[in-house]
């Protein structure tokens, strides 16, 4: 178990020195002078001796491995730099952005769950019947609908046609409802399908036919008996498409003008607002690092055997 | 009879690729049955309902929507064919490589491979497109960059397991050189996961070029790119939703036909998964 | 004195994946087990011994099912039984052990936990009280019972996981026990003991005992009765000391003589009989079983 940490803080290290490399490289190949737009914006008829001024403050006139040791220099005391466009810290625009994409994401993630899991069960419960082909046709659409034309039919549908649900803003309840389900429903479908999977392969478990023979209920045996080994691979493979969920909630909060980390990462493209475009890059690195290391975490909780990896006598 | 028994055996395979092959039909002929030049703006036209001159009616520019999505198909289809090639002509020589010759290089690649390809794609799109410049040469460009390790992994992970196996040391005992060996007897068997894996790609790649021509990072307007046909029609779907259902409807049906066909022929080529 | 079980020719099919053929994996079995009686059911591989267990328990996979016969417990109709009615009895009334320990308590969640799951499943206990019960019980079969308590599966030995289940199937003083081959996967000392533990506690509950065995004078010294199943039927179905005396089946007669046992050496081990063994640990499914393995994926 400790292995797999060090392993995963070690690839924590390694993808943020890759981001942080390539996001700078992509800067330095980046058409157009940033000195001569950080100037523009500020709309004042630069002189050349001003100009160099900038150049030098900003330490663009220096090599270019120098500029990044600064830089990363900076990146670890959390200076992330400012921003052209605002002129504020980046980390600050940032940091103010996280609680709106996290609620998104948990609003997904909930969604997800509410349909993945009991479709999962019944699927599994049932295969070959109904549940079983209804959760395929929706895995099949589920993996086929484009996210952004979803959420738009869900406009169409619940605030427009009905005026049932707000299609923009945050705050309630009811501002959560049409994100989550753009996220959520789309995913779901796929999810059932593997925890149906896992399942099945649970269920023809002799620990199973053991568990029936005590008289245990089948709700309990298919819960508390089955789901835990079941839940595995689904766990694994949402750890692997966290950047999948990350490029959703991007999609979402442009759909639904959320005040989210995606929506301020594409203002900043339009802006050419480099710094806010890197630093969101660095901190989206971070999160699927710090989600799969969640997931390494969350196999010890599922299966003890590899907690106990070196434990007592077998 | 062997059609009719194939399609027996799996309707949605048979389903999906009859959609395909209506999709490439579109895309190969497309400029002879559209009704109208998908590109020229009539302000005088502008969002007017479906009828015989305009199928589908035309959009907030007065262009023809059905011309346009059937030049969508066109784009779509290309880029992703594109896309895919590419990936697959720089992913499998890596792969190859990588399994043949073992050793340093090996090593070097896939420690490439492994790092990078823990990055999300889309962190990769986003960057490049943040830097330098949002528009669709740059998209595919960072699609390729990051799709190409996937084929180079499972080329090498097959090459190593074949490899060691009697046959082909036996070819390589008998003095058949690296590339006899490599074409004879390590391509064959690397083609059907490939294939597979092509399938499936297929689908997401369609579909993240057309997530990011709507976020208006990928294709730019008046280029009729579904999903930028969406971005553009997202203003007027309240009075006129056909804006937003066709190109929508249109890249469902595309990358559901991928997805059918892609698990037609893992059904078919990839036992071991059964 | 009434019977617990009765079995009268009862027919258990296999139905085939397609069409409507059904293939007859037992037939016209019948058997009577009464109150703190043990008997043995005894055959080969594939003979139908498993099934018969299964059919009891009405725990057959989905691709079998009974085609004729009567099955009684306690002189109900068990064919007719409700779904409800069956879980509510497994357990309290019919206890269980199977042939294969990695299997016999879910590796996930803690001893403790799934033994006093089972008797606050069947009885309206306090946690506190069921855990007591528990404890006493895992001593009854000579276990540290703190310990096992706190164990996951996969921290005991086979030996160990098989006297928990054992307490597990005890625990609650059914009426009958089923043990299919509890001992197949073990070594043979440990399986010696699990076997005179059984018949330890069958004494102490009283409950009669349906042992399956695939040897037969290795359950000879235990069982009162024995019935021998060959190709799905019993052949012969005595009492013990009959079949010992003279049994008149020749295929009885077959597996009277087939091997030495470690019973009958005072040596304390038989490297024969090991190697039977673990070999029978290997093709040790019955055909049916793999049959019921493999269903689920259709």
């Amino acid at each position: 178990m400790l292995r797999l940490i060090t392993a995963r803080l070690q690839q924590l290290v390694f993808v943020l020195f890759l981001l942080s490399a390539f996001t700078f490289l992509l800067m330095k190949l980046a058409p157009g002078d940033p000195v001569l737009t950080l100037l523009k914006i500020d709309q004042i008829a630069a002189t050349q001796a001003e100009e160099a001024a900038l150049r030098s403050q900003l330490g663009f006139d220096r090599p270019i491995h120098e500029q990044y040791a600064s830089w990363i220099w900076g990146v670890l005391h959390l200076d992330l730099g400012d921003s052209y466009l605002a002129k504020r810290p980046v980390l600050e625009m940032l940091l103010e952005r996280v609680p709106g994409t996290f609620q998104l994401a948990l609003g997904g993630i909930a969604v997800m769950m509410a349909i993945a899991v009991p479709l999962g069960l019944l699927a599994a419960k049932y295969p070959g019947r109904l549940p079983d082909h209804l959760s395929r046709l929706l895995a099949l659409i589920g993996s086929s609908v484009p996210s952004f034309w979803m959420g738009l039919l869900l406009i169409y549908a619940f605030s427009y046609k009905l005026n049932w649900l707000p299609t923009m803003g945050t705050g309630s309840f009811r501002h959560m409802i049409l994100p989550s389900l753009t996220l959520g429903l789309a995913i779901a479908a796929v999810y059932a399908r593997l925890l149906r999977a896992g399942l099945l392969d649970s269920l023809s478990q002799e620990y199973i036919r053991a568990a029936r023979a005590r008289g245990i209920a089948e709700w309990r045996v298919l819960t508390l008996h089955a789901l835990r080994a079941a839940l595995l691979p689904v766990v694994t493979v949402f750890g692997m498409s966290v950047g999948h969920l990350l490029a959703g909630t991007v999609v979402v909060e442009i759909l639904f003008s959320w005040p989210g980390l995606g929506s301020l990462a594409v203002e900043a493209i339009f802006a050419r607002d480099y710094p806010v475009i890197q630093g969101y890059v660095l901190l989206i690195g971070v999160f699927v690092v710090a989600v799969n290391l969640l997931v390494d975490l969350s196999y010890g909780w599922l299966d003890p055997r590899i907690r106990y990896e070196k434990g007592e006598a077998a | 009879m062997n059609t009719w028994h194939s399609i027996r055996q799996s309707p949605m395979t048979a389903l999906g690729i009859a959609l395909l092959t209506l999709l490439v039909f579109l895309t190969l002929f497309g400029p002879w049955i559209v009704p109208n030049d998908p590109l020229t703006v009539q302000m005088s036209e502008r969002l007017q309902p479906p009828s015989w001159q305009y199928p589908f009616g035309t959009d907030h520019l007065g262009r023809c929507l059905f011309s346009r999505l059937v030049e969508g198909a066109q784009i779509t289809l290309g880029l992703a064919a594109v896309v895919i090639v590419t990936v697959a002509v720089i992913g499998i020589p890596v792969g190859l490589l990588s399994g043949y010759v073992g050793g340093r290089l090996d090593t070097i690649l896939m420690r490439i491979v492994d790092g990078a390809g823990a990055l999300p794609e889309f962190v990769v799109a986003i960057s490049v497109a943040g830097f330098l410049g949002p528009n669709l040469t740059n998209l595919l460009l960072s699609i390729v960059a990051i799709k190409w390790m996937g084929y180079a992994r499972v080329v090498r992970s097959i090459v190593l397991s074949e490899r060691e196996k009697e046959y082909v040391l036996a070819a390589r005992v008998a003095g058949g050189s690296a590339w006899t060996v490599m074409r004879r007897h390590l391509i064959p068997q690397i083609l059907s996961p490939v294939f597979v894996l092509a399938a499936l790609d297929i689908g997401k790649i369609i579909m993240l070029i057309a997530m990011f021509s709507f976020l208006g990072l990928g294709a730019q307007p008046p280029t009729p790119e579904w999903g930028a046909m969406l971005n553009d029609g997202r203003p007027y779907f309240q009075t006129v939703p056909e804006l937003m259902i066709y190109p929508g409807m249109a890249i469902l049906l595309v990358v559901i036909s991928c997805n059918l066909i892609a698990d037609g022929l893992r059904d078919r080529l990839d036992v071991r998964s059964r | 004195m009434r019977p617990i079980v009765e079995v009268e020719a009862l027919c258990v099919q296999a139905l085939a994946k397609r069409g409507k053929d059904r293939i007859p994996l037992i037939q016209d079995v019948s058997f009577q087990i009464h109150p703190g009686e043990m008997l043995a059911l005894v055959g080969e591989s594939g003979s139908g011994k498993s099934v018969t267990a299964g059919a009891v328990l009405g725990l057959l996979p989905n691709a079998l099912h009974i085609g004729s016969g009567s099955l009684r417990f306690q002189g109900e109709d068990v064919l007719a039984w409700t779904e409800k009615k069956r879980r509510g009895l497994l357990g309290s009334q019919i206890g269980c052990v199977f042939q294969d320990y990695q299997g016999s308590f879910t590796p996930f969640r803690k001893i403790g936990k799934q033994l006093t799951e089972m008797i606050r499943t069947h009885h309206s206990l306090s946690k506190a009280t069921a855990k007591d019960l528990a404890l006493e019980w895992l001593d009854q079969v000579a276990l540290p019972a703190e310990r096992v308590y706190d164990s996951y599966p996969f921290q005991l030995s086979g030996g160990q996981r098989q006297r928990t289940a054992l307490a597990a199937a005890m625990m609650l003083r059914p009426a009958l026990v089923v043990a299919d081959e509890p001992t197949t996967a073990l070594d043979v000392l440990t399986g010696e003991r699990v076997l005179d533990l059984l018949a330890e506690l069958q004494m102490q509950v009283g409950c009669a005992v349906l042992l399956i065995s695939h040897d037969l004078r290795h359950v000879m010294k235990r069982a009162d009765t024995v019935a021998v199943m060959k190709d799905g039927r019993i052949v012969e179905c005595e009492a013990t000391e009959m079949i010992r005396r003279r049994a008149s089946h020749p295929y009885t007669q077959t597996l009277l003589h087939a091997r030495p046992l470690l019973t009958d050496l005072d040596a304390g081990l038989d490297w024969e009989n090991e190697e039977v063994v673990s070999s029978e640990r290997h093709e040790g499914v019955d055909g049916v079983e793999s049959l019921a393995d493999r269903e689920p994926a259709v």
